[in-house]
């Protein structure tokens, strides 16, 4: 929703021509359009300012005729210069209709999840390979699904760097068939940290957790929970960025939540903030950071922090890296539903310095902040991102410094192939970096 | 923070709307769409719904009659689906059965208030409704309606049902003309902003220049002067045009002219799409 201030709003225009209104239908040049959107417009006070002169004065006849070297600025300055929170309607887009499945070529197939099929395509027009998720719709009792429609809406809304782009929604012949098309990236960050032979650099964690906090910080600004962010739901490309992914548990919060609250069914069991173990049903964005702590653990320790098989033993694993929760760390812990059936151990301070033996002190705090027991005191993914732990030595990598990888969901050398009669030459080298690696 | 982009109509699907292309006139569309809205907000209100919800549904059941006809589809499904999918979507859903058996009476209701009318003044019936049978062929002939209706409208709008409600500007803008301490200005605009959810408008402008147009009317209406003359125009603080916020102003008063009885029974009669193909079938024989 656009918030305009009073000096926001305004906005300078040039002078005006007769086909100024039409213009508004017809597609800027890509040159204004940039300008426009790139640069926020300078907060004015210029109208009452320079009211004498003609160039601000959006009805004034007389214009001076400009010398040629500055065609371009008269060209910028003809059409309305709009604030930046009420972009031009050329800018919406258009109604369109979904398209069929079939201007997609069918690949290979990625993964099967509970949720759907995800299936590696080209799209026959432009030759662009995408990956398209079937999403599941038989036997239906109340129409299109709430969750599906949650994570179409959720990845349209959250449009970023960092997370993965949807292209459109295509449908298939019957209404039962409808696929959401993506932007196919090559790996995820499960299988990457799997089968790469050393871990991350710490300039590369930092780049990764800076990307996945900035996606987060958007989705979140966006009123958008997912609910379910772990290593395997962040793809990455070979050029170093990663992309949050399956927003199949995604869906829009308030503040304060709404009747009825929100289910505990949410987040793979060792990325689950406690609350949520603890039977809230009033979580919010906190439960998030929650889980970028666990993946940030696991970038450090290549491999998940918390692994435990139930909720109990997920809780007292919590509780023995961190120490159980005391009235001052979580003065609303007794409130919760199912305090009163956990036991809590004998007190003991935290074990993260013990966990995580060589990371810095930032790097402590940051992350004994994301793993706060108090949801209200965990840090937020836009304060994350201001944390020193970023600014100091050694500094994020840049993306395009990271190295490539085959991409298995392409099917590219599978690397860890124990029963392929013809193994790559390179599996045997990277069996043998990794068990050097062992411990 | 960046703003949300919404789809709106392009200049083709304005020009010539899908049912305008099947012969169905520019007014008649007109009034289907406002009497569909219609349907939705009481429908909305006995269903005790969120008002986020019936506003949505009624701005999703505008974009689509610009990507498909009245002929294809009827206003009463359309306006089921718009508002079942609303209703998902904004996190409040609601039964199915509920709505299907609100909607009947809504209808039945209608019926009978111009039936009754048409008769005779004197005799004027009480009206008693009699709901569907439980398991009876009526229902699950709609509820296979809806669940195709509320498909068609995913479907047609290619799954961009993001909808930006207009109230929050409203307030915005409220204060930044000063005008927040008058409380039938903010009631009124308000009023406007709901009922130009039975216009098209939702699908053709962007939210500003429908906020512009309310505050415009609520403004001139109680007689509130606002700087209006160039080059001190008000709505420019707001990126609005005039020519924009003009013709906003006209969809949402033509709402209020004077209407026929007839009108409201010719529109009764082509609430489904099989009444909308006899509309079009008789004055094809005529012409």
């Amino acid at each position: 929703m656009s918030l305009p201030s009073s000096s926001q709003a305004v906005f300078e225009a040039g002078p005006s021509t007769p086909s100024r209104k039409r213009s508004r239908w017809e597609p800027h040049e890509a040159l204004h359009d940039d300008a426009e959107m790139n640069e926020p417009q300078p907060p004015l006070k210029r109208r009452s300012k320079s009211k004498g002169t003609s160039l601000s004065d959006p009805r004034s006849q007389a214009v001076t005729p400009e010398p040629r070297s500055q065609i371009r600025v008269v060209v910028e300055r003809q059409r309305p210069r709009h604030s930046i929170y009420v972009p031009p309607r050329t800018h919406h887009p258009p109604l369109t209709p979904s398209r069929s499945v079939y201007s997609y070529e069918r690949l290979n197939s990625i993964e099967e999840g509970s949720y759907g099929v995800v299936f590696r395509a080209r799209d026959k027009e432009t030759g662009d390979i995408v990956a398209l998720k079937k999403l599941k719709l038989d036997d239906e009792k109340h129409g299109f699904p709430i969750t599906a429609l949650r994570e179409v809406n959720a990845l349209m809304v959250c449009q970023h760097e960092n997370v993965v782009g949807i292209r459109e929604v295509v449908v298939g012949e019957t209404l039962t068939q409808v696929f959401i098309v993506m932007d196919f990236i090559e790996h995820d960050l499960k299988t990457l940290l799997t089968v790469m032979p050393a871990p991350f650099l710490q300039s590369e964690i930092k780049t990764l957790l800076k990307q996945l906090l900035s996606a987060v910080a958007f989705c979140h600004e966006r009123w958008i929970l997912h609910r379910d962010l772990k290593t395997s739901n962040l793809l990455m490309n070979n050029r170093g960025q990663i992309k949050v992914a399956d927003f199949g548990l995604a869906r829009r919060y308030g503040d304060p939540v709404g009747v009825g609250g929100l289910t505990q069914l949410v987040v793979t069991l060792w990325y689950r903030a406690p609350e949520i173990l603890l039977g809230a049903t009033t979580y919010s964005t906190a439960v998030d950071m929650w889980s970028v702590g666990c993946i940030f653990a696991e970038l450090l320790l290549k491999e998940p922090l918390f692994q435990a098989k139930g909720e109990i033993e997920m809780l007292s694993m919590i509780f023995k890296l961190l120490g159980p929760p005391t009235t001052t760390t979580w003065p609303d812990y007794s409130l919760l539903p199912l305090a009163n059936t956990i036991n809590l151990p004998a007190p003991h301070p935290s074990q993260l310095r013990q966990r995580f033996p060589h990371i810095s002190v930032a790097g402590i705090d940051l992350i004994s902040r994301m793993l706060a027991y108090d949801p209200e005191d965990r840090i937020s993914a836009e304060e994350a991102l201001q944390h020193p732990y970023f600014r100091e030595s050694p500094f994020p990598k840049h993306p395009d410094l990271f190295g490539s990888f085959p991409s298995v969901a392409a099917g590219e050398k599978r690397r860890k192939h124990p029963d392929s009669p013809h193994a790559p030459v390179r599996a045997a080298d990277y069996k043998l970096l990794t068990e050097f690696d062992a411990p | 923070m960046s703003v949300p982009l919404y789809p709106l109509a392009s200049l083709e699907q304005i020009e010539e709307t899908p049912s305008l292309k099947d012969g169905i006139p520019y007014d008649l569309e007109e009034d289907l769409r406002a009497y569909g809205c219609k349907l939705i907000h009481q429908a909305g209100i006995l269903l005790k719904q969120k008002q986020v919800a019936v506003a949505t549904a009624q701005i999703l059941f505008q974009r689509f009659w610009f990507v498909t006809s009245m002929k294809q589809f009827g206003i009463g499904d359309v306006g089921m689906g718009a508002l079942y999918l609303a209703s998902k979507l904004e996190e409040c859903p609601i039964r199915m059965r509920d709505l299907i058996n609100v909607y009947d009476l809504l209808l039945q209701q209608a019926t009978h208030s111009s039936t009754s009318k048409l008769v005779s003044q004197s005799k004027h019936a009480v009206f008693k409704y009699t709901p569907m049978s439980y398991f009876g062929s009526t229902f699950y002939d709609l509820k296979d309606a809806l669940v195709v209706a509320e498909m068609q409208i995913l479907k047609r709008l290619g799954f961009h049902v993001n909808v930006v409600l207009p109230y929050g500007t409203l307030v915005n803008y409220l204060r930044v003309l000063g005008l927040t301490s008058k409380e039938t200005v903010c009631s009124r605009a308000w009023g406007y902003l709901n009922d130009a959810l039975q216009t098209p408008v939702y699908a053709l402008y962007a939210v500003p220049t429908i906020v512009c147009a309310a505050i415009l009317l609520a403004t001139r209406h109680l007689g509130i002067p606002l700087p209006s003359t160039p080059p001190n125009c008000w709505w420019e603080l707001f990126d609005a045009d005039w020519e924009d916020v003009w013709s906003v102003c006209g969809h949402v008063m033509r709402l209020y002219r004077e209407r026929d009885a007839s009108d409201q029974t010719r529109l009764l009669s082509m609430v489904s799409k099989k009444g909308v193909r006899k509309w079009l079938d008789d004055h094809a024989v005529l012409n």
